[in-house]
């Protein structure tokens, strides 16, 4: 944690910052400041290009989700106050941030480090399907994440049965549900010979008591592992989430930052999505003591982060952020489509070239934007690690990253409001085995050959 | 200065300029209820704006508000025992455990907007408190939206709880929210599903007039 020794004076800031009701917090406070802020720094648009070369309106993003988070702050909705911090406070965190860690452990560990703008360093691949499964699949799903070769962290898929019982959040169930969700991660690491894999765990937990219940060096979440810790949408908070800050700092575990800034709220357009993404980071650095920010920006209507509104903002915040600071920051993507479907493919690979080129590193992939159940995989997953370690590996410009991304929208785009579900886990996965059906593993190819004709170099 | 200045006025969002306009038409003679009747139809293009999100949610906020200060205005300068044709009237909520808001927010705009009566209780709302609120109300529909996979089941809670009351016929109950799908309704016995904000009210009116 970057800023532990201030845990306390910003938790108590809950009960001493300003007082608001939380129905003024939105549109009479965040709303007003962000349209004034977009405006007084100029920031505009152009969705044609969903990779833009602009260094100065990117620096622009960054001074100006700074000032968003200084004067908006983290709102509390059980003590009705406002979290703030000072620009000081802001400098002191980004100064006692670290641009790398080594998180994992054994052999397992990675060292995950900052990536600036059109990086050649590859970048650090959380593999997840942000989806929930039936608790016969949960544990072939595990170890079909785990067999993947570039995972360097993993988020398993969410139950929502524990013993065939419905999981409650908040209640009893919901901790047997993360017990259970732990121990087949646990189990599918070692099966498959990553004891030590970084894991970002445990999904099933929506209420801080399952958090805190799966917290064990032995047979949970280590130390050598992290949380995420959720921000309300858009930037409120609650004791139930502060109490993991705590918990998640005095356990001594790693912590991300996650949010969904939404394109078409309380945002506004592109322009308040990419200044809402740092300002949230800054908010996850100082309030969280977050070692990375897990950002998911999404679409009112369709709830995925595919297509240019959102592509825009996923840049231009990525850029802002690798070319002003040393944060760590992963992209989420959110698909429209579904598994085994064409379209899913090159809708991961966009995002992943997108965000790679930008600075960020990548979290793949929500498919059906992660609304079904079973309906994700780890094939879509490795699309985009394939496509983000081949567009840092070669030097990948942003215009061409631009140029490529075009291409692949024109696949896509016209079909968002109505892509395929797809297939589910059991129907394009041998679920004993853990591994792709021949099908699906002819038509990732044969999309992998179409990307490689427009100019991504794969490695293998 | 006309109805047609007025819906202009709500549909951008200008409160104070609404709040005026009205007291002047009624002032002239104008029928409050001819009034939100017009503004009833203003507010169902800015709905159907930001369904296509050519408008974002903070322009329909500030739509909605002008609208329910100026038909606030309107009522109370209506004739004893005229009344305001009303849709249908919803209890709105988020499931408890669940504190995300922002869709059962844009639910409960979508139906103000178009001639529903909304009461909201909020999020993290207990399921008696639904049912409670229902009764008081004397509502024809309860709409609990749920943003977690996790707190799916206080959806299925409160149908359970009306069937021990004895309730289940009285209410029609409509569920939403990210996680939740046609099956999720079906297996719950929920008498409604909506996809998104922006289907509900005409399909929440169509049910109800079966």
């Amino acid at each position: 944690m970057t800023t532990a020794y201030r845990l306390w004076e910003i938790q108590d800031r809950s009960n001493t910052g300003p007082q608001m009701d939380e129905d003024d917090f939105l549109p009479k406070l965040f709303t007003p400041k962000l349209q004034e802020i977009v405006k007084k720094y100029e920031i505009k648009c152009d969705n044609s290009n969903p990779v833009p070369v602009d260094d100065e309106m990117s620096d622009r993003i960054w001074k100006a989700g700074w000032e968003l988070f200084r004067e908006v702050g983290l709102y509390n909705t059980d003590t009705h106050r406002i979290i703030k911090v000072t620009d000081d406070e802001i400098k002191e965190a980004l100064y006692m941030a670290k641009g790398q860690y080594w998180v994992g452990a054994g052999k397992d560990a990675v060292l995950w480090q900052h990536r600036k703008v059109e990086d050649t360093l590859p970048p650090f691949c959380i593999y997840s399907g942000d989806a929930t499964c039936d608790e016969n699949l949960h544990y072939s799903q595990c170890l079909a994440y785990l067999k993947e070769p570039l995972l360097d962290g993993f988020c398993a898929p969410i139950l929502e049965d524990s013993m065939g019982q419905k999981i409650r959040s908040a209640g009893p169930t919901e901790i047997n549900g993360c017990t259970q969700h732990i121990y087949n991660m646990r189990l599918a690491a070692k099966q498959t010979g990553r004891p030590g894999t970084f894991f970002v765990a445990v999904g099933t937990a929506e209420h801080d008591s399952g958090q805190i219940a799966v917290s064990n060096n032995e047979w949970g979440v280590r130390t050598t592992d992290t949380r995420i810790l959720g921000t309300l949408t858009e930037f409120k908070t609650a004791d139930t989430l502060l109490n993991r800050v705590v918990h998640c700092a005095q356990y001594g575990c790693y912590t991300g930052n996650l949010t969904g800034p939404i394109y078409g709220g309380w945002c506004g357009g592109s322009e308040g999505v990419a200044v809402s993404l740092v300002a949230y980071s800054l908010s996850g650095l100082c309030i969280h003591g977050a070692i990375f920010n897990q950002h998911f920006p999404f679409h009112l209507n369709w709830g995925s982060n595919t297509t240019r509104e959102l592509l825009w903002p996923i840049s231009m915040a990525g850029q802002a952020m690798a070319r002003n600071s040393k944060l760590l920051y992963t992209s989420n993507g959110f698909a429209n489509a579904g598994p085994m479907t064409e379209m899913l493919f090159y809708e991961t690979a966009c995002h992943a070239l997108v965000s790679t080129v930008s600075g960020w590193h990548l979290w793949e992939m929500a498919s059906t934007r992660n609304k079904y159940r079973n309906r994700a995989t780890p094939m879509e997953a490795r699309m985009g690690a394939e496509v983000g370690h081949a567009v840092a590996r070669q030097g990948m410009t942003r215009e061409k990253a631009n140029e490529i991304a075009n291409k692949l929208l024109a696949k896509y785009e016209d079909q968002a409001a109505t892509a395929s579900k797809g297939s589910q886990y059991q129907e394009c996965y041998d679920v004993d085995k853990a591994i792709p059906t021949s099908e699906h593993l002819d038509m990732f190819n044969k999309v992998k050959d179409e990307i490689a004709e427009m100019g991504v170099d794969f490695l293998f | 200065m006309s109805l047609d200045n007025l819906c202009r006025f709500v549909s951008s969002g200008k409160k104070d300029e609404s709040v005026a306009l009205t007291e002047k038409l009624i002032g002239d003679g104008t029928d409050p209820l001819k009034i939100i009747s017009s503004l009833t139809d203003a507010m169902g293009e800015v709905g159907e704006q930001f369904a296509r999100l050519e408008i974002f949610l903070p322009e329909m906020m500030q739509a909605g508000e002008a609208m329910a200060a100026a038909v606030e205005l309107c009522r109370s300068k209506m004739l004893k025992g005229a009344v305001v044709e009303s849709k249908g009237k919803v209890i709105v909520g988020t499931v408890k455990g669940d504190l995300h808001e922002i869709g059962k927010n844009i639910l409960k705009l979508m139906l103000e907007a178009n001639g529903f009566q909304v009461k909201d209780v909020g999020y993290d709302a207990d399921p008696l408190l639904f049912i409670k609120t229902a009764e008081e109300m004397g509502a024809d529909f309860i709409a609990a939206s749920s943003l977690m996979s996790t707190t799916m089941p206080h959806q299925k809670e409160i149908i359970d709880l009306l069937k021990d009351k004895g309730l289940r016929d009285k209410y029609k109950v409509v569920i939403g929210g990210a996680p939740t799908t046609q099956d999720w309704a079906d297996e719950i016995g929920a008498d409604l599903y909506c996809y998104d904000a922006g289907s509900a009210p005409s399909l929440m009116a169509e049910l109800l007039n079966k």
